[in-house]
């Protein structure tokens, strides 16, 4: 009877210091994809934010990017390479189009080009609508590059893979 | 003769909790999810681009095995792999690797010869430059060519997005 309560008692402190150390210490992997969560949380807008809301969220999109990003989209005149603080300026413009924003990513492939470069294969789906009151409904396959940079992954690079080339 | 009939009837829709009818709902719950999520996938279609032969808010599967032994065909409808694994787009396959498409006066000409398409039915009057499919590509287009040629989503499309067909 003793035996089996130290047993027991032994597969809960196993249970909990593998969920600790999950939790504290993340894989590489988590990290990226917490760069996606917080990418996803900072684009997205509710109706009626308040100025100092969206300075911050202007401000985390910003924080989230490489000093250099390079955007590639077929068909857009968006393509090229910019700047930490023109990215937070097109974000800050782009969001202003909208009254309410949603960006959620699926299906994320994690891979490890390099230790400090990570490749990512994934789906955006943006919904919201627009201050004009149009539905905005989008979702488009991406690969995106992060590059780990004093300890932070930062995105580099966005591609926007076009799949019907006319 | 009718009380067996009826018994054997509440046996089948009510049976005895044993341990093979447990066993037989596992395998038929585990078949039911691998067959609807690898083999035949449930499609709801959103938009009107392949109107009026697939109208929007209809329900089909995409049968994953059609092109497993072949090719697609000219005139196919084929469901194409557009973002992760949830999101597909429904088109008609017009043009074969090789091939020249060309829109004039909303007519589809392949290699400069018109091509009749009786599944269009809305009028058209598209026009697009003559352009090859590259290899390992097929060229899909919607039956609806009613819309503005820039509201509608067509090209070539690699041959390693094409998920399969709709089932009807």
């Amino acid at each position: 009877m003793v035996k089996s309560k130290h047993l027991i008692l032994a597969f809960l402190i196993v249970i909990v210091g593998l969920s600790a150390a999950f939790l504290f210490f993340p894989s590489e992997e988590k990290k990226v994809q917490k760069r996606f969560a917080l990418l996803s949380e900072h684009v997205s807008k509710k109706p009626g934010e308040n100025t100092f809301t969206m300075a911050n969220k202007v401000k985390g999109i910003g924080a989230l990017f490489a000093e250099n990003c390079n955007f590639t989209v077929s068909d857009y005149s968006l393509s090229g390479n910019y700047t930490r603080e023109e990215i937070s300026g097109i974000a800050f413009r782009g969001r202003g189009h909208f009254s309410s924003l949603r960006l959620k990513f699926y299906d994320s492939k994690v891979s490890f080009l390099e230790r400090d470069l990570a490749r990512v294969n994934l789906t955006a789906r943006l919904t919201g609508k627009s201050v004009y009151g149009e539905q905005v409904d989008e979702t488009r396959e991406l690969i995106c590059h992060l590059k780990n940079i004093e300890k932070k992954w930062l995105f580099s690079s966005f591609e926007v893979i076009e799949v019907l080339k006319r | 003769m009718g009380k067996v009939a009826f018994r054997k009837i509440r046996l089948f829709l009510l049976p005895p909790l044993t341990k093979r009818f447990f066993v037989r709902i596992l395998i038929i719950a585990i078949a039911a999810y691998l067959f609807f999520s690898y083999i035949c996938l449930p499609l709801q279609i959103k938009g009107n681009s392949m109107e009026p032969t697939y109208p929007s808010r209809g329900i089909n599967f995409c049968w994953r095995l059609r092109y497993l032994f072949s090719e697609p065909r000219r005139h196919d409808v084929v469901v194409v792999r557009f973002a992760g694994s949830k999101v597909m787009l429904l088109k008609r396959v017009v043009g074969l690797e090789g091939e020249q498409i060309e829109f004039r006066h909303g007519k589809l000409l392949v290699d400069g010869d018109p091509l009749e398409e009786p599944y269009v039915v809305y009028p058209c009057n598209w026009n697009l430059p003559p352009r090859k499919v590259d290899k390992g590509c097929v060229y899909v287009v919607g039956d609806n060519r009613g819309m503005p040629i820039e509201n509608h989503y067509f090209g070539q499309a690699s041959m390693e997005r094409i998920m399969g067909g709709p089932v009807w």
